[in-house]
């Protein structure tokens, strides 16, 4: 009796298996339209149901550093921005409820309404800071592949929706392995391309009870003048319901 | 890295630790020194009448202290000001005086009974609204706070009652019940105009917040005196542009009005139009220059204001009551007593239309923050020009100057009290 058959048929069965998943994994990710690998892609960048998350800010424009601590509470549309530090913009908040939006300054005794054009530090804009609803707030105009840093990469050609995005168009590589957005550049009305990003995910939270991988940096270029650096460092992000007061006017000073 | 819902320390701490953890602070220094011109008007003769002190020095310590014990949460502003004050002009000229006030600007404690249901009682600077010029909607302060932004509006005490009821609606039910420190002899008597008499006042207030738009309405009643239906909203009409509008509707204006009759000037002022209905609209626009600043305009029709014929009785009065004052003869008392009435009208502003337009622009090489503004009665043709300037040494320290000129001839608006006010001084935030 050949005892060793029955072993070398069980390991060949295995090695079959094991094998065939790397065939049928990614057959299981085409399988996934565009539109749902972009809301898996926004799920590491925020949470549509509610996100919480400290992000440092360093912007190096035109030669001069500037750093800002802001904590951010953000759900769909609406966020608030509390900054933290450094001690002279300490307690300013930035109100975003879709397209208003209100800055709020110690001792300002009421807050202003400003301008989706008002920038928040250096290449960051406002919507930067929020979580990020991509597969809303823009449609696919055309799909392609490509690669950033020799990692296989969707890439998605998007256009905004209406005006509530921040962008008009954006150039997006999806990571066909992890699901993440690696690469953006952003284009203005007239097609020119004013700054790119670039994202790595270092943290995790849990959503629906499973851990998952969520961005912990985002780094801003401009395509103009490639010494003007951004980089945005998330730090104790957690997924959380967000009520309504606290977008609310009315409670935001005390 | 960033994990929600990682497990505490076992140890339970301590209720003083508990405390610890749930308290935080701000400490704001201010010190600046103001140097002032007081207008040689009939309404205060070689600054004999207000008696206007020429330079002001401050120190100004501005803790402002947090306590979040979910659902309860508990702040208080306590302040201390030591104010140095000299006379250059009038009786009181090469007098000096020091003056210290320790007083609590705001405190608040507030209740959340349910996630969409807030109750809080405390002093409070409650303000609203887009406008810059001044917010007519709100019937509880004059002064909205924007012309000096290193001046803190003092606080008057409200109760208050915010339901909201779905995301996009809230409803508010306030009761102001004191004056607290918005009061004559305030700690910004010397600029500002002083409130008018305090009465309790009562108002619901309903918003709405669209997707790129606001309104408001505010429902008020002023105990023994007035009526008032405020509104305000805006819209985000482009990246760059905001337009906006604010008025009131008022039924019982408690302004005081010149009047003609038998009195020793000819005129007296009287409340002539306590069951007047009066409209006041301001409309305002704004334009964010791509990479630069924000040039804002606004318009305002103040219609409880008076006409070219009270404006002419007024001055004329005015300066009748100046003549005797000076003179300090039988009639100087009553020329005191009419200068107080010419003084403090009622009326939040003199006359009925006014123009602004405001140029600012923040983080200016990552330093300075700048605006501009230029006021114009548009009646008398009397205007002001307003800077204000932040100059950031650092992360804690901080130089300011704020600025005003006057200008117009002695019977108009802006020229009555002063010629310039330039305050600069220096911010130490902890």
């Amino acid at each position: 009796m050949n005892r060793q058959h029955p072993k070398r048929l069980l390991i060949g069965a295995v090695f079959t298996l094991v094998s065939s998943l790397g065939f049928f994994l990614p057959s299981l990710q085409a399988a996934m339209s565009p539109k749902e690998i972009l809301t898996k892609a926004d799920e590491a960048r925020g949470n549509a149901d509610g996100v919480e998350w400290e992000i440092a800010i360093e912007s190096v424009e035109g030669g001069r550093q500037q750093q800002r601590t802001i904590r951010v509470t953000a759900r769909g549309f609406n966020s608030l921005a509390e900054f933290l530090a450094p001690p002279n913009v300490k307690g300013q908040k930035l109100l975003m409820l879709d397209r208003n939006m209100w800055f709020a300054k110690p001792g300002l005794s009421k807050a202003v309404p400003i301008s989706p054009r008002q920038k928040l530090l250096g290449g960051a804009a406002n919507g930067d800071i929020a979580s990020t609803n991509y597969a809303g707030d823009y449609k696919i105009v055309e799909t392609s592949e490509g690669l950033v840093n020799n990692e296989a990469c969707y890439l998605f050609d998007l256009s905004a929706v209406d005006n509530r995005a921040t962008y008009d168009r954006i150039k997006y590589w999806v990571s066909k392995e992890r699901l993440v957005g690696l690469k953006a550049e952003f284009y203005t009305v007239s097609g020119k391309m004013f700054k790119t990003a670039t994202f790595e995910y270092e943290n995790s939270v849990k959503i629906g009870g499973q851990p998952r991988t969520f961005i912990s940096q985002m780094v801003i270029t401009s395509a103009v003048m490639k010494e003007d650096i951004t980089t945005m460092s998330y730090r104790k992000a957690s997924i959380k319901k967000v009520p309504d007061s606290i977008f609310n006017l009315n409670l935001l000073t005390k | 890295m960033g994990m929600a819902g990682e497990g505490r320390d076992s140890d339970d701490p301590t209720i003083p630790k508990k405390l610890a953890e749930r308290f935080s602070y701000d400490l704001r220094i201010l010190t600046y020194g103001v140097t002032q011109d007081p207008a040689d008007s009939k309404q205060n003769p070689k600054n004999n009448f207000l008696q206007i002190p020429h330079y002001l020095g401050g120190l100004e310590i501005r803790p402002d202290l947090r306590l979040n014990l979910d659902p309860v949460e508990l702040s208080a502003k306590p302040r201390m000001k030591l104010e140095y004050r000299a006379w250059q002009e009038g009786f009181r000229k090469g007098d000096a005086e020091w003056k210290d006030d320790w007083y609590v600007n705001e405190w608040l404690a507030r209740w959340k009974a349910r996630e969409n249901l807030f109750l809080s009682y405390g002093r409070e600077n409650l303000q609203w609204g887009p406008s810059f010029l001044f917010s007519p909607s709100n019937p509880f302060f004059q002064d909205n706070g924007r012309r000096n932004p290193y001046l803190e509006v003092p606080g008057m005490d409200f109760g208050r009652l915010v339901w909201i009821p779905k995301s996009s609606w809230t409803l508010s039910f306030i009761a102001n019940t004191d004056e607290g420190q918005n009061k004559p002899d305030g700690p910004n008597r010397y600029f500002i105009s002083p409130p008018p008499p305090f009465e309790k006042t009562y108002s619901l207030k309903v918003d709405y917040t669209g997707r790129e738009n606001y309104g408001s309405v505010i429902l008020s009643y002023r105990e023994h005196s007035e009526y008032l239906l405020g509104f305000f909203g805006g819209g985000t009409i482009s990246d760059a542009v905001l337009l906006y509008g604010e008025g009131v509707i008022a039924k019982g204006n408690e302004g005081l009005y010149p009047q003609q009759d038998s009195s020793p000037f000819g005129a007296s002022m009287q409340k002539l139009h306590q069951n007047d209905v009066d409209t006041v609209l301001l409309i305002g626009g704004s334009y964010t220059f791509e990479r630069k600043g924000t040039l804002t305009m606004e318009y305002a029709y103040y219609s409880p204001g008076y006409s070219n014929a009270e404006a002419d009785r007024y001055y004329s009065l005015r300066r009748k009551a100046g003549e005797a004052f000076e003179l300090g003869g039988p009639l100087s008392g009553f020329g005191q007593m009419v200068l107080g009435q010419t003084a403090v009208t009622g009326l939040r502003l003199l006359r009925r239309n006014y123009a602004l337009l405001q140029y600012t622009q923040t983080n200016i090489l990552n330093v300075m923050d700048l605006t501009l503004r230029w006021t114009q009665n548009l009646d008398d043709g009397s205007f002001q020009i307003t800077h204000v300037v932040g100059y950031s040494l650092g992360n804690h320290w901080e130089l300011f100057s704020v600025g005003a000129v006057n200008a117009g001839n002695g019977d108009s608006e802006f020229r009555s009290i002063l010629n310039y006010q330039w305050m600069v001084g220096v911010k130490y935030t902890l």
